[in-house]
């Protein structure tokens, strides 16, 4: 039997006893459900309970913030330190390197391949004294918190597929996306929000349109109460949520009373559960309509809190806005934070743009891990940060033209890291060869990574399936090792 | 009032109850009679077990794969133990016995009723039957209409369909759920066949009408209503993940909207399914293919197409072919092919190689894997130019005048011959004398063309050329070599071979003496020159060559001057144009000149004779050659508006391989186009292309295409089909509810010649359909998932049709059939977000009048981000035949709050306060049946009567707001009716179209 279809089932059979025992109050049927072992599930679940026998161990984590870096931020600038590279400028890299590695058919048809070495320098941060770029510097500050990998891999080369793969674990767009997967195996903790938000944003410059398409937190096969809601920069922040003009929340209120009224008279009628979720749903949409402008607000956030997040924060749409929005939402109970930035795409502007892009997203990164774990909730919340693949070593365009050259997609080897919920602070995993080209040591697949992240929440990645067209699906496909050093 | 124990003790006898039902329910027996290891235990193994101990997967060093693995067991010894089901570890562990984990570990126990048939399986031996010589999966075999069996009450039988469900029910001993009362059977019937709801009129004629056919009528009628089409389309879309755009980051439009039209046509006129099979999959393959039968193969051209920067065009033709063999397994054979992608299937009989020989059938299109061009939009190869019948007539007096004006220019040409001879000879004469003083151009060399995966790619990519021009150079390991070409002339325009691929062209200039000179070109399609090594010209442009496209006045040096010339093209054919002003002559006019007449060549004598009359004909001779030109123009610019709908052609064979995990880099044994080798062969005589693939699916011996599409249309109209799993009917499908009834309908269905309208009045007429879907709690908990079929199904509306009712009895829907799809409402910035490219504005262009008012199958579909209010739908990208319903919040503020539905609401009003009389109570009775079909209860009115005067109270005290109120939509409101009674009407209905009942089907 379908887990999901078991699910409703548990339900619609909590509903016929609601039904029956008439004169039995909501709290006594609970206790009598409580003592039948048949609800232990939260009250606070909107309709999305976990799945029973969920999650299937200890986890360390209830909660997740994906801070994706759309476009692919340089890992040879930025993380992966090669002071040899330095010495290496102009050389060309060998073949034997580069035959590993998979390009895209920008660069694919290219004769010379010379290094660029970072173009900026890097330094020491932490008591660990990680290597990064100074031009990370908050990131840095914090960087005895994160867990630094620096030999990720992955199949795809160009954009589209390369998030759609890390997000969804297929290059083709149809497969529900990581935070569907959460969702659906672990339910919603949140009773006025959706137990999974979205929301996205682009380098100020607008230099690199890296579009963020809906399947990126798509539920794919699984129902579609499972996809994330994304809040929009324009007009209603939730589409679809305010009043229509001239319909006052009085009215509202009212009109609502007298559907819920006239279905609950259909449903005598009928027998059907599905009008008794009908009108809770409703009720749920209400709700909404006050959470969601309130958690919008920031305008009673101390000064010293919107300070951390950097002056971005007081612009309307900015990823610091959507930084500290986030902890506005993890403190609200919701399970799944997905923030889109795009802008990392520096084939010809890596020189003027990568900078204005760490600027854009360094602090505010850093003050929402520090921000959680002052509030004590970065524990039990993991906060990922990365894009779909890292940029070639090599330069593309001339090297002797910083104005108009940059570097091209690059899947064989690059650095994500991972903060709180039960990853290891102040490590660094895995190695890449001396070009920053592919991996020498402890490769993670992105599948990997996606195995780790479940596990950290309790799931056995190959035990969270659905059966779709007859087969039982995965985030994972029929791959991914749990990445154990990864974790504390 | 019960006390807690006792009530609890109540709790739990239902629970047992519920549970011995739902063992029941599920068909399995926990009795001791034969068990049949293939049909019962094999897939309790499959579904629990196999997972994790089968294959290459062997936890703990088990595998249950076969009889012998089984007995020798895992880790921990034999888990069956023959003869004694109690003492085998596969039962006790399932059991959670024996201090033991349960298993499966880490999912929800095993059913009761399916542990104790593992245990009867092995206290019966553990028999295993050699897979040989074991029965085939039921739907592998063909089907066989069986005799109706019989019932003990024949009179509620109103056909076969009924007899098959009756005796279901009477063996479990259920009685089937009453009638419908006539209203709602009316609107459910009307909804299931037209996606719209009834008019108050029509449930009156309907009930009004007392013969014994009334309803028959009702059917009758609603089949042959153009809305039936419409209405069919919309599951075979979401099967060929129909939509208006590419996908991926460039996203380009596209005009497959006339394949939808005929998805819609066909359904309208009941084309028999074969031949709609026949067309869809091969139309372009039969004798003398009409346009019409090109579109219908557009089924397997609504892919995905990827048209990013760095996309690897061949891997992408391969996402393209593996979806076509998917999209036509699952919508056909309901088969999950797709599985034997990377491996052979692990459930049914599908291998690897199968998998591949399917894909065979799809692996002789002439494509690329991307799509060219930029703006906006990017079609593909192959495509056609659809062509109405006025675009026909339009086109062929484009033809006429081009005639015409050339048999003008050719009547001249012969009737002045020895004139325009004496003419070019002075014309020769004083050329020959001004030679010295203009610059001196000469003849052009080409070298091309370099295939690029993109149209994008190829206009970036630099090919050698442009880094330095050596005419000497060769590439693309030798295959393209520079040729000169002193057949070209200025002012011609010729064509350049070859898609998303560039040529270069050079020629040399001379000048005696720094100079000015005006260059002018026309590409198709995009342009980029230098001169000296320096860029003069970047035009990316999509368009077909004409002269004078892109102007430049340049500055010569003295002596030689190099001009290279870069033209890229799209898709289609390539082309190019130039034109010097104040130039001398061409090198190769030239050294004609300069050759006495008499030792002329022929060759060379035509040539400068067509020099001379392009560039200095008389006016008598320029003036039809200009009009020939300017039609030749205009038509061309006339073709580029008309819809290109990409079709299949199979003009490009490929040899096809088995690719090792399915990657395009690692093919492996060469495959010929073939079915799957354990379901039945090709037709005899059938070719081994797509047509014959076509006559396969059709023929009586392929076992599953008539079940598909018969459990298909059940669950249009039942909500679930007679097999639940409608995608797959393979071994790891949901076994049939009715076996014998879906193999009566499959054979019914093929033998009627594949009449869909006949199968569909078969279903629609029945008892069973038109039974009550109102169910008590005694029957919900004895089978929830109305497997048993003892009441009709009751869901909600797709949005796709909530949008339409909401339209519809609004009196806004504009029922106009078909064409170029439409822009409804859209929240501000849910395209131009995703806009990346500057080829083209991604502005929503929002329709005005009434094409806002659109039914929504015709609303454009972009893939990368779907319409806004549409929810719970496929998303088109995949292939999709079962789509979920579910409830959420955000559904609730779309139909309380888009404008969509709050302008409905306002429509309605106006209309039941103008035509249903001054009474408030006949007004909310006119509104609420206009929604609902049936008339409301004298308390539904009530509390309608209160809401509206909490309203009118509301509004009165706020006139403001009710004005504000009624802003909503840009349909005119009737300014004559009073606003603060209009705004409280208005709220009413608004709350009408979120009422349970509308939003659902029951």
């Amino acid at each position: 039997m379908n887990p999901e279809f078991e699910n409703a089932l548990a339900l619609s059979r909590r509903q016929f006893f609601g039904r029956a025992a008439t004169g039995v109050g909501i709290a006594a049927l609970a206790s009598l459900l409580q003592q039948d072992g048949l609800a232990a599930i939260p009250q606070a679940s909107a309709g999305m309970p976990p799945l029973p026998g969920l999650p299937h161990f200890k986890p360390t984590a209830k909660r997740v913030v994906v801070l994706w870096q759309g476009g692919a931020p340089s890992h040879v600038d930025l993380f992966d330190h090669k002071p040899g590279l330095m010495a290496r400028r102009g050389e060309q890299i060998p073949d034997s390197i580069r035959a590993k590695g998979r390009l895209s058919s920008m660069t694919a048809g290219q004769k010379n391949y010379p290094v660029l070495p970072p173009i900026k320098p890097f330094q020491a941060y932490g008591k660990s004294g990680t290597m990064l770029s100074t031009m990370l510097p908050h990131i840095g500050s914090i960087v005895d918190e994160i867990c630094l990998v620096k030999s990720m891999h992955t199949e795809a080369v160009n954009h589209a597929p390369g998030v759609t793969f890390f997000l969804t674990g297929s290059q083709i767009p149809g497969r529900p996306s990581l935070g569907a997967w959460a969702t659906y195996g672990l339910g919603s903790m949140s009773n006025d929000l959706p137990s999974y938000c979205v929301m996205t944003s682009t380098d100020q410059g607008k230099t690199c349109g890296q579009l963020f398409y809906d399947y990126y937190w798509g539920s794919g096969f699984l129902p579609s109460k499972y996809q994330g809601v994304r809040f929009r920069g324009e007009g209603d922040p939730v589409l679809y949520l305010a009043n229509p003009d001239g319909m006052s929340r009085t009215l509202r209120r009212g009109v609502l009373d007298d559907l819920a009224a006239l279905n609950k008279r259909h449903s005598t009628d009928y027998g059907d559960p599905e009008i008794e979720t009908r009108i809770t749903q409703y009720e749920l949409a209400y709700r909404m309509q006050t959470s969601v402008p309130d958690l919008l607000d920031i305008s009673k956030e101390p000064a010293a809190v919107l300070e951390m997040y950097g002056p971005d924060v007081h612009r309307n749409g900015s990823f610091a806005r959507h930084c500290l929005l986030t902890r506005r939402l993890i403190e609200r109970g919701v399970r799944f934070v997905q923030l889109m930035h795009g802008g990392w795409d520096q084939h010809s502007n890596l020189d003027t743009q990568l900078e204005l892009q760490c600027r854009d997203t360094d602090q505010p990164s850093a003050a929402l891990v520090m921000d959680l774990k002052q509030r004590g909730l970065l524990d039990d919340t993991i906060v990922l940060w990365g894009g779909e693949f890292g940029r070639t070593p090599f330069v593309q365009g001339d090297l002797s033209k910083p104005a108009g050259h940059g570097r091209d997609h690059l899947g064989s080897a690059y650095s994500m890291w991972v903060a709180g919920g039960g990853f290891k602070g102040g490590t660094i995993y895995g190695e890449t060869d001396d070009y920053c080209y592919n991996v020498a040591k402890d490769p993670v697949h992105i599948h990997d990574l996606q195995a780790t992240i479940l596990h950290a929440l309790g799931i056995d990645h190959t035990r969270l399936t659905y059966r779709y067209q007859g087969r039982d699906f995965r985030l994972t496909d029929v791959y991914g090792n749990v990445v154990k050093p990864l974790l504390a | 009032m019960l006390t807690g124990r006792l009530h609890r003790l109540w709790i739990l006898t239902c629970l047992v109850a519920f549970c011995l039902c739902q063992g029941m329910a599920m068909g399995q027996k926990a009795t001791l009679q034969k068990v049949d290891f293939t049909r019962e235990v094999l897939p309790v193994l499959k579904a629990h077990c196999f997972q994790c101990h089968s294959g290459a997967q062997q936890q703990g060093g088990l595998s249950l794969g076969s009889r012998a693995l089984i007995l020798k067991g895992g880790a921990s010894g034999t888990s069956v133990v023959p003869g004694n089901g109690s003492k085998s570890p596969l039962v006790i562990r399932a059991l959670g016995q024996g201090g033991k984990a349960r298993m499966p570990l880490g999912f929800a126990p095993l059913p009761e009723a399916q542990i104790a048939l593992l245990r009867t399986w092995i206290d019966q031996g553990a028999i295993w039957p050699d897979p040989k010589s074991a029965q085939k999966h039921w739907a592998y075999i063909k089907p066989v209409r069986t005799k109706l069996p019989k019932v003990v009450h024949p009179g509620w039988v109103r056909n076969p369909v009924d007899a098959f469900v009756l005796a279901r029910l009477e063996r479990a001993g259920l009685t089937p759920s009453a009638e419908a009362d006539r209203v709602t059977l009316l609107r459910r019937v009307t909804l299931d066949l037209t996606g719209l709801p009834p008019t108050p009129r029509e449930v009156d004629a309907f009930l009004a009408d007392k013969s014994a056919k009334a309803y028959a009528t009702v059917v009758d009628r609603l089949l042959a209503s153009p809305h039936y089409g419409e209405r069919m389309a919309l599951p075979w879309l979401d099967a060929a993940r129909y939509a208006d755009s590419n996908g991926f980051q460039q996203d380009g439009d596209t005009y497959q909207y006339l394949w939808r039209d005929w998805v819609i046509h066909a359904y309208n006129s009941n084309m028999p399914f074969d031949q709609f099979t026949i067309q869809q999959l091969a139309g372009d393959l039969l004798p003398n293919a009409t346009d019409d039968q090109k579109i219908a193969t557009g089924f397997n051209r609504c892919h995905l197409l990827n048209g990013e920067g760095g996309a690897i065009a061949e891997e992408q033709r391969n996402v393209i072919l593996f979806d076509r063999v998917d999209v036509t397994a699952t919508t056909w054979l309901g088969a999950t092919l797709a599985c034997a992608q990377c491996h052979d299937h692990k459930y049914d009989p599908l291998t690897q190689r199968d998998y591949y020989s399917m894909m065979a059938f799809f692996n002789n299109v002439p494509e690329s894997g991307t799509p060219p061009g930029g703006g906006q939009y990017r079609i593909a190869d192959p495509w056609i130019v659809a062509t109405a019948d006025d675009d026909k007539m339009k086109l062929k007096a484009f033809e006429d005048r081009i005639t015409a004006a050339q048999t003008a220019a050719h009547a001249y040409l012969d009737a002045h011959s020895a004139e325009l001879q004496t003419a070019q000879v002075a014309w020769e004469t004083s050329a020959l004398k001004t030679v010295a003083t203009v610059p001196k151009l000469d003849g052009w060399t080409a070298v091309g063309p370099f295939a690029a995966a993109s149209f994008d790619a190829a206009y970036d990519t630099d090919f050698g050329p442009e880094k330095s021009l050596d005419l000497t150079a060769t590439y693309d390991a030798g295959k393209l070599r520079w040729r000169s070409h002193p057949e070209w002339i200025d002012g011609k325009v010729y064509q350049l071979d070859g898609e998303n691929s560039a040529f270069y062209l050079t020629r040399t200039i001379y000048a005696a003496r720094p100079q000015p000179l005006a260059l002018s070109f026309g590409s198709d399609d995009a342009i980029k020159v230098w001169l000296n090594g320096k860029q003069i010209v970047a035009d990316k442009a999509s368009r077909a060559a004409a002269p004078d496209q892109d102007k430049v006045t340049v500055t010569l040096n003295t002596g030689a001057n190099v001009l290279l010339v870069k033209i890229v093209n799209g898709g289609g054919i390539g082309g190019f144009t130039f034109k010097a002003q104040e130039q001398g002559l061409p090198g190769p006019i030239l050294a004609i000149l300069q050759t006495a007449p008499a030792a002329r060549t022929e060759a060379a004598a035509q040539q400068i004779r067509d020099y001379y009359l392009t560039n200095f004909p008389p006016a008598e001779l320029k003036e039809p050659r200009d009009r020939a030109l300017a039609a030749m123009k205009e038509r061309d610019a006339y073709r580029l508006t008309l819809p290109r709908v990409m079709v299949m052609s199979d003009a490009m064979p490929r040899k096809t391989h088995i690719l090792d995990r399915g990657n395009y880099e690692m093919p492996r044994d060469e495959v010929k186009a073939d079915t799957p080798v354990s379901l039945a062969s090709l037709p005899p005589g059938a070719p081994h292309n797509r047509l014959g693939l076509a006559q396969w699916l059709i023929s009586p011996d392929n076992p599953l295409t008539a079940r598909v599409q018969v459990n298909r249309l059940w669950q249009t109209f039942f909500g679930t089909g007679l097999v639940k799993t409608s995608e797959n009917l393979g071994t790891q499908s949901e076994p049939p509810t009715h076996p014998e009834l879906l193999d009566w309908l499959a054979v019914e269905f093929r033998e009627s010649g594949w009449d869909v309208k006949k199968l569909i009045r078969l279903l629609v007429t029945s008892a069973t359909y038109r039974q009550s879907s109102k169910v008590t709690p005694a029957l919900r908990l004895r089978d929830p998932e109305n497997k048993l079929l003892a009441r009709s199904a009751r869901f909600r509306l797709s949005s796709l049709s909530l949008r339409d009712v909401a339209l519809a009895s609004s009196g806004l829907l504009d029922p106009r059939l078909g064409g170029k799809p439409v822009y409804p409402y859209q929240p501000k910035g849910i395209w131009d977000g995703l806009a990346i490219t500057k080829e083209r504005d991604f502005t929503y262009p929002q329709s005005q009048g009434a094409d806002l008012f659109r039914r929504s199958l015709y609303t454009f579909w972009r893939r990368t981000v779907a319409p806004s209010n549409m929810f719970d739908t496929s998303v088109r990208n995949t292939c999709k035949v079962r789509l979920t319903v579910t409830s959420t919040p955000l559904h609730a503020l779309t139909t309380l709050n888009d404008v969509t539905w709050v302008e409905a609401g306002r429509a309605l009003a106006e209309h039941v306060m103008k035509e249903a009389g001054p009474r408030p109570d006949a007004r909310l009775t006119e509104a609420f049946r206009r929604v609902c079909a049936r008339r409301p209860a004298p308390d539904e009115l009530l509390i309608l009567r209160h809401s509206l005067n909490r309203a009118l109270a509301v509004y009165r005290a706020d006139p403001k707001a009710a004005e504000a109120f009624l802003k909503s939509g840009e349909s005119p409101r009737d300014a004559a009716l009073d606003p603060v009674e209009h705004a409280a009407y208005a709220s009413v209905c608004l709350a009408l179209y979120n009422l349970d009942e509308a939003l659902t089907r029951e």
